[in-house]
């Protein structure tokens, strides 16, 4: 169970054995998008199995990093203590030019500037030595 | 009522087999010094006396579980604390669907003869009886620990963020939100015991704090205490027993569509479409033949898709059909006529037994002011977790049949 010392400090993943690769890449700048070469499905997140055909046959390839903002929402009210200091802050969708969709959060400017269909990149925000955060800036 | 082309008559289908025989709540709103299992318990107690049956009849025992009692087992918590020892039971939990799959699943199991009587039952204290801890747990585990969690993403924000793309796709109004909200409130006033019941404005909800946009305060469902309980049992054993109203079973169905809020295929349609049409299909009746249903209503938003899914009105019209008049007396389809989890109660995952226990109430002609007159067919619709479940049960008198 969660302590409340634990609630105030914010999550960081844990990655685990398939995505251990998506972390890494993040924290060297890139993110990382499965592509079958099978089936030619690209997927986010990382795991041990093409979720279209079921393949193995799945490389890495750094994401271009462009992307449309598919939906959002601005919090006003913290989940948890952890994120009280960061509101109000926009959460978003977006779009990846590559197809998959991602929940990242808006950086570089106020969350009211946030609009459907927004183009953005991605910048990964180191949050530990292990640990960057994918986000996206206004493009 | 006209019977569509369905699967009704398919030999393993569950239609009219399985009758609800017996309905409890316990109090439900703030209910201070009550724990989860007392709450499931005085519901249950409720249920078997409505029923008119002892408690050694109960074979089966699905409950779900409960966020501020630390049991694994909690269906078996709740054997060992009621007094009875069933030879059938599990604690079921696909987040806010879990209730229809509840019904759906003990009538399975009863058609199928792993049981003969289930008590369905469910209890929670999200009010009264989180510590700080398991609050804050409530709070912060319920999303992804990798892809989601990190972001600061409280679950509203998920079903924030489908609400908000219907409103770019579709121009779903926030007055349109807010109507949900103000016509609950309405249904609320008349339940007893219901937990607010203050009538409320468009402009009240408009003007309330902004929480996740696009939803506000009273977008958003209650939290509260409560537990409700049902009998099941074989439509023979019900007419054996001369129980005076049964309803019955009529449809079911489920469809998971993701897990993950960024893997669901299409933020303002949802697998309500898939779970309530296998409902449909097997219970030989349409939307537009529902006098009455329990929409889940975690946030405003969620029941203007819901009543587009669910085949109550085309896609993108639920925020003018609400506008309309066309979820309460005398529009299309009567809905949360109790106020549900919005006005009446929202204690977690027992929040939508409450619908059924309103439905079942409104089929058996017991509601008085509130009834909905003539009301023989009803759906009830549960969903959880983004949408990531959907469970819908069709229920219907005896001459639904």
């Amino acid at each position: 169970m969660i302590s409340l010392e634990d609630a105030a400090r914010k999550p960081l993943p844990s990655p685990d054995a398939d995505t251990a690769a998506l972390w890494r890449g993040l924290r060297d700048g890139q993110l990382l998008l499965q592509h079958c070469d099978d089936c030619g499905n690209v997927q986010f997140y990382q795991q041990g199995f093409c979720r279209h055909c079921s393949g193995e046959n799945l490389t890495h390839r750094p994401a271009s990093g462009r992307g449309k903002v598919h939906s959002f929402s601005v919090v006003h009210r913290a989940p948890g203590p952890a994120f009280k200091g960061d509101v109000p802050y926009a959460v978003l969708l977006v779009e990846l030019a590559e197809g998959p969709r991602m929940i990242s959060t808006y950086t570089g400017g106020k969350p009211d500037e946030v609009t459907f269909d927004m183009d953005v990149v991605l910048l990964c925000e180191p949050v530990s030595d292990e640990i960057a955060l994918p986000r996206f800036r206004r493009a | 009522m006209t019977k569509a082309v369905t699967n009704a008559g398919h030999k393993n289908s569950l239609r009219g087999q399985v009758a609800i025989i017996g309905i409890g709540l316990s109090p439900v709103g703030k209910v201070p010094g009550r724990s989860p299992l007392w709450l499931a318990a005085a519901a249950a107690k409720q249920a078997l006396a409505d029923a008119g049956i002892q408690k050694s009849e109960i074979d089966g025992v699905l409950a779900s579980p409960a966020m501020a009692a630390q049991f694994h087992r909690f269906s078996v918590a709740f054997s060992e604390y009621f007094g009875v020892q069933p030879t059938f039971s599990n604690t079921l939990q696909v987040s806010g669907a879990t209730a229809a799959t509840m019904f759906n699943i003990a009538a399975a199991a009863i058609h199928g003869g792993l049981a003969e009587t289930v008590l369905v039952v469910g209890g929670d204290s999200l009010l009264s009886g989180l510590t700080p801890e398991l609050a804050l747990r409530s709070l912060t585990e319920s999303r992804d620990q990798q892809y989601e969690m990190p972001f600061g993403i409280p679950v509203a924000n998920t079903f924030a963020m489908t609400a908000h793309r219907h409103m770019k796709e579709f121009g779903t109004r926030p007055e349109q939100l807010a109507q949900v909200a103000v016509t609950q409130r309405q249904h609320a006033a008349r339940t007893p015991g219901a937990q607010q019941t203050a009538p409320i404005t468009i402009e009240d909800v408009l003007n309330s704090k902004m929480v996740t946009s696009p939803y506000r305060k009273l977008d958003c469902s209650l939290i509260s205490d409560g537990g409700a309980a049902f009998v099941l049992t074989s439509a023979e054993r019900a007419k054996a027993l001369g129980i005076e109203k049964p309803i019955y079973i009529l449809g079911g169905g489920e469809c998971y569509t993701h897990e993950h809020i960024f893997l669901m295929p299409s933020l303002t349609t949802t697998g309500a479409v898939q779970s309530s049409g296998k409902a449909y299909a097997m219970a030989g009746y349409g939307p537009k033949d529902m006098h009455t249903a329990g929409v889940y209503d975690c946030f405003t938003g969620t029941v203007i898709m819901m009543l587009e899914d669910l085949g109550f009105c085309p896609k993108g019209e639920g925020g003018r059909f609400v506008a309309d008049g066309q979820m309460t007396y005398g529009g299309q389809i009567p809905s949360n006529t109790h106020g549900g989890l919005l006005s009446f109660a929202h204690s977690g995952i027992p929040g939508s037994l409450f619908h059924f226990h309103e439905v079942v109430a409104q089929l058996r002609g017991e509601c008085g002011e509130r009834q909905v007159a003539g009301a023989e067919l009803g759906l009830v619709h549960s969903l959880g977790a983004g949408f990531a479940t959907n469970a819908t049960t069709i229920l219907g008198t005896e001459n639904t049949l």
